[in-house]
C-alpha cells in the first residue's frame, strides 16, 4: 500500500521535473541554460557511474576516461570529419565502450576499494596521454574552436544555448530511458544479484565475470555519449575537465543521490556539479569551503549518509550485515 | 525501476533542485553592461582558490590597486567590478566566465591565470562579443579578434634570454622544464633562438628534458642526469610550488656551482620567500622588476607598497596595466563603450606607458611588443629581491 | 660478464635518485602509516588524510627559525594539532556507519575541502618558507656525490620511526588491541574497549603519524595549495598496494613508489610521467585477478 502512494509520488516528481527542464530554457536566463546543458552531460556520466557503483557493485573513479574518450572523438569527428550529431554520439559512444573495453582486464576480478584505486589509475593515465598526444589533443590547452554541431541530416546548426541545451535533454533523457528498459531484463537482474551475493550466483552456473564486463563496456559508452554532450555544450575540452576532481565530485554526487538509483544518480551528480559551478561564480574565493561544508551537512542531512550500512565499498573480508533494501535482486529472482 | 533512496531523500533532492533553479534566475539579470548613470561592468576572472591562489590575487590586487588609485573610474565612468574564480582550469573558469558574460554582461573580462581557461572561455567571448583584456596566461590561439593580452606570449622569456646565454656561458646549456603547455612555449622559446645563433644543448638527445606536470616534486633524479651531462648551465622554467622545489633542491644538490638562468616566474613573488638563500644568484628574464627606475613605476610601487607586505610581482603589473589599457579605451569608446566599440578602441591604443616602461600591443598577435630585463636574485636590505642588471632584447611581433 | 660490463660507472648516476628514493619512500611511509590504522583498524576511508599532513607542514614553516629548538616545538605542536584534528574528524563521523566507506569518502571529503581551504586562509596562498636547523642546511657528500644532509638525517629519524611503529603495534597492548580489532572487531567489543573510542584514538594516532611526516618531511614536500592532495594520493596508493592494514607491506610499498618516483624516473625518463599509475594499476589488476582466481571452487 506505501509502496504503491511511493511509486505513484515519485512518478509524480520525475514528471513534474521532466516538465520543469523542459520548459527550463524558456524561464531562466542564458547563463543558466548553459550551465544547465553542461550539467546535462556531466549527470549523464553521473549515471554511468551509479551504473558500476550502485548496480555492478564496482565503486569508480575511474568514468572520466571512456567521458574523455567520447568527447575527444567526438571533437575530433566534429571538427575534421562531420558536424551531425548522431554522427558524433555514436562515434563518442563507440569511443568509450572501445576504452572500457580496453580496461575490462584490469577491473572485472577487483572488487570494493582495489577497483576504486585502479580506476582512478586509468582516469590518471588518460588524462596524462591527453596531455601529451598534441597531434589529436591539442594538449594541455585543450581543443577550441569546434564547429556548432547540427542534430540530424538537414537541420540547421544548434546556434543557441536553448538549441544546445534542448538538444542534450532529448540525448540524456533517450539515453536514461534504455538504461532503464535495459536494467529490468534479465540481465540488469543478474548483475544486482552478483552484487548482493557473488558466490550464491557463481554456485548458480552464473558467469559473473561477463555480466561485469557488459556492465562495465555499457558504462563506457553511455559516459562516451556524455563526452560528445560536453563539446556541444561547451565547444572546448580540454584534459582538466577529465581530471580527478571531476570524478570525486562525480562519485559524491551519485552517493548523495543513491547508488543504485539511475534517477537519484543523475539529480545527485546534476545538484553537486551546478552548485560547484555556481559557487565559483558568486563566492569568488571561498567555494572550496562552502562546497566542503555542503558535503559534510549533506551526510548528515540525506537519510542515507548516517548509519545505514548501504556502502559498497567494504573490504574484501568484512561480511555484509545489511538490512535487505527493497530493490535488491536476490539469486533466485535472476533464475525466474 | 531501483529504488533504494528513501522517499524523504528524493523530495529533498528535488526540493534542493528546484532551489538552485529558482535562485539562479532571480538571479538573472537583463541589464546592460553599462547604464545610464555612467557606470561600467567588467568582469574579472582570476584563481582566488585552488594551486594558482597566489597568482590570482595578486591579479585581481593588481586591478583593484589601479581602480582606487583613480577613484574607481576607468574612462570616466564608475567602476562596477564583478569577480569571479577561475579555480583549478577551464572546468571551473568557463562556467564563472559564463556568468560573468551571459547573466552579468559585463562590457570587458580581464585577468585569467591559465592559459587553458583562455581556450575554454574564448568560445563564450566570441559568442557574447565581449573583449578580453587577458592578464596573464595565454594559449595558442586561431582567432585573436577580441582576445588583447597585457602579459607576453610564453616563448617570449627564453627567446629574449638568449643571446646574453650565448654571449656569457662557454659550453653547451642543459633545458629542462616542466610538461605542460606553458612549459613546452616558454623551453621551446629558448631553445629555438639559443639553436639559431649556434647554441648546443647539453641534453643527451639535443631536446628539452620535460618533468611531469604537476606531479614532480623531486628534482634530485634530474639533477643526476645535468651533472652526466656536463652542462655548463641550466636554462630552466618552473613556478609556484614546483619553483620553490626545484630551486630548493638546486642549491643543495650535486650542481649547486652550475649556474641556473630561468624565466622569471621561476623566482617572481611569493616562491622567492619560500625560496630564501637557495634562490641568490639565480639569473632571470622578465618584462617588469620592481626596482626600474622610471616614474610610474615609482608611483606603482609605493602605491603597491601602502596596501601589501613586499614588492609588486610582474602578475600585479600586468593586471594594472589591463586596467591601464581598458581606462584609456573605454574613454576613447565614445559616449556608448559597447563592448565592440570598446574592442575597437583598444586597437588604436599605440604606445602605453606603464611601469615597466612603455609598450604597445602587436597588431598580429595582440599581445605587447616590450622590452626584456635581465634580474639577479640579490640581497636588497634585509630581503633577497629581484634586481635589474641588464636590459636584454624587445620582443614582440 | 653482464656485472663486469655494468661497471661503477653505469651504476654511478644512479646512486643518489636511489638514496634519495628511500628518503622519499620512508617519507611516504610514516605520512600514509595513519592512513593504515584508519582503513586496516577503524575500517574509516579518510579523504582528510592529506590535510593532517599539511597541518603538520604549515606548523613546521610557521614555528622553524633554523634552530634546534624549534623544530622540537613544532614537532610537538605539529603532532598535537593534527591528532586533535583526528579526534575532531573522529567526533565528525560518529554518526556515520561504520563501514560505510562511501559516506565516509563523502563527509571526509568535504573536510578536506573546507579544512584545506581554511588553512590557505590562515597561512596565505604562497608557499611558505621552511627553514631547516642550520646544521642541516647544506650538503654532503655520499660516494663521492653531494647530497642534501637534511633528506640523509631524514632517513635515519624516519627509519627510527618505522621501526618504533612496528614495535609498538606488535609488542605493546595497545598495538594487541590494535592488531585484534582488523581480525576481529566484535572480540575486541566484547573486551569493553568501546568502539568509538577505538575510532578516536586510531584517528589521534593517524594524525600524531601525520603531522609528524608533515614537520619533519616539510623540507621534502612543502606545504603549499597542493600538499594535502599529492599526500593524500600517495598515502592512498601506498596503503592500497601495501595490502590495506599490513605494516610491512605498507612500508615495501612506499619505498617502491619512493624509487619508482626517483629511480625510475632516472632510468626511464621518457616513461615519467606513467610509471607511478601504470605500475599501480598493474600491481593491483594482477592481484586481484590472484584473489579471484582463490576465491574460485577448485
Amino acid at each position: 500500500m506505501r509502496g504503491e502512494v511511493i511509486r505513484r509520488a515519485r512518478g509524480g516528481i520525475a514528471a513534474l521535473v521532466l516538465v520543469g527542464l523542459v520548459v527550463a530554457p524558456w524561464v531562466v536566463d542564458d547563463y543558466t541554460t548553459s550551465i544547465l546543458a553542461r550539467t546535462l552531460a556531466l549527470a549523464l556520466v553521473g549515471v554511468s557511474v551509479a551504473l558500476l557503483t550502485g548496480v555492478a557493485g564496482m565503486p569508480t573513479l575511474g568514468q572520466t576516461a571512456p567521458y574523455a574518450a567520447g568527447a575527444y572523438a567526438c571533437a575530433v569527428v566534429g571538427s575534421r570529419v562531420s558536424d551531425v550529431g548522431v554522427v558524433q554520439l555514436v562515434v563518442a559512444a563507440a569511443a568509450g565502450a572501445l576504452l572500457a573495453a580496453l580496461t575490462v582486464p584490469l577491473v572485472v576480478h577487483a572488487r570494493g576499494v582495489i577497483v576504486l584505486m585502479i580506476t582512478l589509475a586509468i582516469g590518471e593515465l588518460v588524462v596524462i596521454v591527453l596531455g601529451r598526444w598534441r597531434s589529436v589533443t591539442g594538449g594541455t590547452d585543450g581543443l577550441a574552436g569546434i564547429p556548432a554541431v547540427r542534430p540530424f541530416w538537414g537541420f540547421p546548426a544548434l546556434a543557441s544555448d536553448q538549441a544546445r541545451y534542448l538538444y542534450a535533454l532529448v540525448v540524456v533523457a533517450t539515453l536514461i530511458g534504455v538504461v532503464l528498459v535495459l536494467l529490468r531484463t534479465r540481465a540488469g537482474l543478474v548483475l544486482r544479484a552478483g552484487r548482493d551475493d557473488e558466490t550464491r550466483l557463481r554456485a548458480s552456473g552464473h558467469r559473473v565475470a561477463v555480466h561485469l564486463s557488459g556492465a562495465h563496456i555499457a558504462a563506457g559508452a553511455i559516459a562516451g555519449a556524455a563526452g560528445s554532450l560536453l563539446v556541444v555544450a561547451q565547444q572546448y575540452i580540454s584534459p582538466a575537465d577529465f581530471g580527478f576532481d571531476t570524478s570525486a565530485l562525480l562519485l559524491l554526487g551519485v552517493v548523495i543521490g543513491g547508488t543504485a538509483s539511475v534517477g537519484g544518480a543523475l539529480v545527485g551528480a546534476a545538484l553537486v556539479i551546478a552548485v560547484r559551478d555556481w559557487l565559483f561564480g558568486v563566492l569568488p574565493g571561498h567555494a572550496p569551503l562552502v562546497l566542503g561544508a555542503l558535503f559534510v551537512a549533506t551526510v548528515y542531512l540525506l537519510p542515507t549518509g548516517v548509519n545505514r550500512a548501504r556502502g559498497r565499498l567494504r573490504p574484501r573480508d568484512a561480511p555484509a550485515h545489511e538490512p535487505v533494501a527493497h530493490d535488491q535482486a536476490t539469486v533466485a529472482e535472476a533464475h525466474r | 525501476m531501483p529504488l533504494t533512496t528513501p522517499w524523504r531523500s528524493r523530495a529533498l533532492t528535488a526540493a534542493l533542485l528546484a532551489a538552485v533553479l529558482t535562485t539562479s534566475s532571480a538571479c538573472g539579470d537583463d541589464a546592460p553592461g553599462t547604464s545610464a548613470g555612467g557606470s561600467i561592468k567588467i568582469g574579472l576572472l582570476a584563481s582566488l582558490s585552488g594551486t594558482y591562489q597566489a597568482v590570482g590575487t595578486e591579479i585581481r590586487d593588481g586591478f583593484q590597486l589601479y581602480l582606487d588609485t583613480h577613484d574607481g573610474k576607468l574612462g570616466g565612468r564608475q567602476v562596477d567590478l564583478i569577480v569571479a574564480d577561475e579555480g583549478n582550469g577551464a572546468q571551473t573558469a568557463v562556467p564563472a566566465a559564463t556568468k560573468l558574460l551571459k547573466q552579468d554582461r559585463v562590457s570587458a573580462l580581464t585577468g585569467i591565470v591559465g592559459g587553458g581557461s583562455v581556450a575554454g572561455v574564448t568560445p563564450v567571448l566570441n559568442e557574447t562579443k565581449v573583449p578580453l583584456v587577458g592578464s596573464n596566461g595565454r594559449p595558442e590561439l586561431k582567432d585573436v579578434s577580441r582576445v588583447w593580452h597585457t602579459s607576453y606570449l610564453s616563448d617570449e622569456p627564453g627567446a629574449a634570454i638568449a643571446q646574453h646565454v650565448r654571449d656569457n656561458v662557454k659550453g653547451s646549456v642543459y633545458a629542462i622544464g616542466p610538461d605542460y603547455q606553458g612549459g613546452w612555449d616558454e623551453l621551446r622559446g629558448f631553445t629555438d633562438a639559443f639553436g639559431k645563433i649556434g647554441g648546443k644543448l647539453a641534453n643527451a638527445d639535443g631536446k628539452t628534458t620535460f618533468t611531469p606536470f604537476p606531479a614532480t616534486t623531486n628534482f634530485l633524479p634530474y639533477f643526476a642526469r645535468i651533472k652526466a651531462s656536463g652542462a655548463a648551465a641550466v636554462y630552466t622554467f618552473y613556478a609556484g610550488s614546483a619553483a620553490v622545489d626545484f630551486v630548493k633542491q638546486y642549491a643543495q644538490s650535486e650542481i649547486k656551482d652550475i649556474p641556473l638562468y630561468a624565466a622569471g616566474f621561476l623566482t617572481e613573488g611569493g616562491v622567492l620567500n619560500a625560496q630564501g638563500e637557495a634562490a641568490r644568484d639565480i639569473y632571470s628574464v622578465l618584462n617588469y622588476s620592481p626596482d626600474l627606475d622610471n616614474a610610474e613605476n615609482r608611483a606603482f610601487v609605493a602605491a603597491w607598497k601602502a596596501k601589501h607586505d613586499g614588492s609588486p610581482t610582474t602578475y600585479a603589473l600586468a593586471s594594472y596595466d589591463a586596467a591601464a589599457v581598458l581606462d584609456r579605451a573605454i574613454g576613447a569608446a565614445g559616449s556608448n563603450p559597447t563592448p565592440e566599440a570598446i574592442n575597437t578602441a583598444i586597437g588604436q591604443l599605440g604606445q602605453i606607458a606603464s611601469p615597466r616602461g612603455t609598450w604597445q600591443f602587436s597588431t598580429t598577435t595582440h599581445s605587447p611588443v616590450q622590452k626584456w630585463y635581465l634580474r639577479q636574485v640579490r640581497q636588497d636590505g634585509r630581503a633577497l629581491s629581484n634586481t635589474v642588471v641588464g636590459d636584454l632584447a624587445t620582443v614582440g611581433r | 660478464m653482464i656485472a663486469v660490463a655494468a661497471g661503477t660507472n653505469r651504476i654511478d648516476p644512479y646512486l643518489i635518485p636511489a638514496l634519495d628514493g628511500v628518503a622519499y619512500g620512508l617519507l611516504v611511509f610514516v605520512a600514509a602509516s595513519g592512513l593504515v590504522f584508519c582503513f586496516g583498524v577503524a575500517n574509516i576511508l579518510n579523504l582528510a588524510h592529506g590535510l593532517l599532513y599539511a597541518i603538520g607542514g604549515y606548523t613546521a614553516a610557521a614555528l622553524l627559525d633554523g634552530g634546534w629548538a624549534s623544530l622540537g616545538l613544532a614537532l610537538a605542536v605539529g603532532v598535537l594539532a593534527a591528532a586533535a584534528a583526528g579526534v575532531l574528524l573522529a567526533g565528525l563521523l560518529t554518526p556515520v556507519a561504520a563501514g560505510n566507506h562511501l559516506s565516509q569518502a563523502l563527509l571526509t571529503f568535504g573536510v578536506a575541502l573546507a579544512g584545506g581551504s581554511l588553512l590557505v586562509a590562515g597561512f596565505g596562498p604562497d608557499n611558505p618558507q621552511v627553514r631547516v636547523p642550520a646544521a642541516l642546511e647544506g650538503s654532503v657528500m655520499v660516494a663521492g656525490h653531494r647530497y642534501a644532509a637534511y633528506r640523509l638525517v631524514f632517513i635515519v629519524v624516519a627509519a627510527v620511526l618505522a621501526l618504533a611503529l612496528y614495535l609498538v603495534v606488535r609488542r605493546t597492548r595497545a598495538g594487541m588491541l590494535v592488531r585484534a580489532a582488523v581480525d576481529d572487531p566484535e572480540m575486541v567489543a566484547c573486551l569493553g574497549v568501546s568502539p568509538a573510542r577505538i575510532r578516536a584514538g586510531v584517528l589521534a594516532a593517524a594524525g600524531a603519524l601525520a603531522g609528524a611526516a608533515g614537520v619533519l618531511g616539510a623540507p621534502i614536500i612543502g606545504p603549499g595549495t597542493g600538499t594535502a592532495d599529492t599526500v593524500l594520493l600517495l598515502s592512498l596508493v601506498v596503503v592500497v598496494l601495501g595490502g590495506l592494514g599490513s605494516m610491512a607491506g605498507t612500508l615495501l610499498a612506499a619505498l617502491a613508489i619512493g624509487e619508482i618516483q626517483t629511480l625510475g624516473v632516472a632510468l626511464l625518463p621518457s616513461a615519467a610521467p606513467f610509471l607511478l599509475f601504470a605500475a599501480m594499476a598493474a600491481v593491483l589488476a594482477v592481484r586481484a585477478r590472484g584473489l579471484a582466481g582463490r576465491w574460485r571452487p577448485a
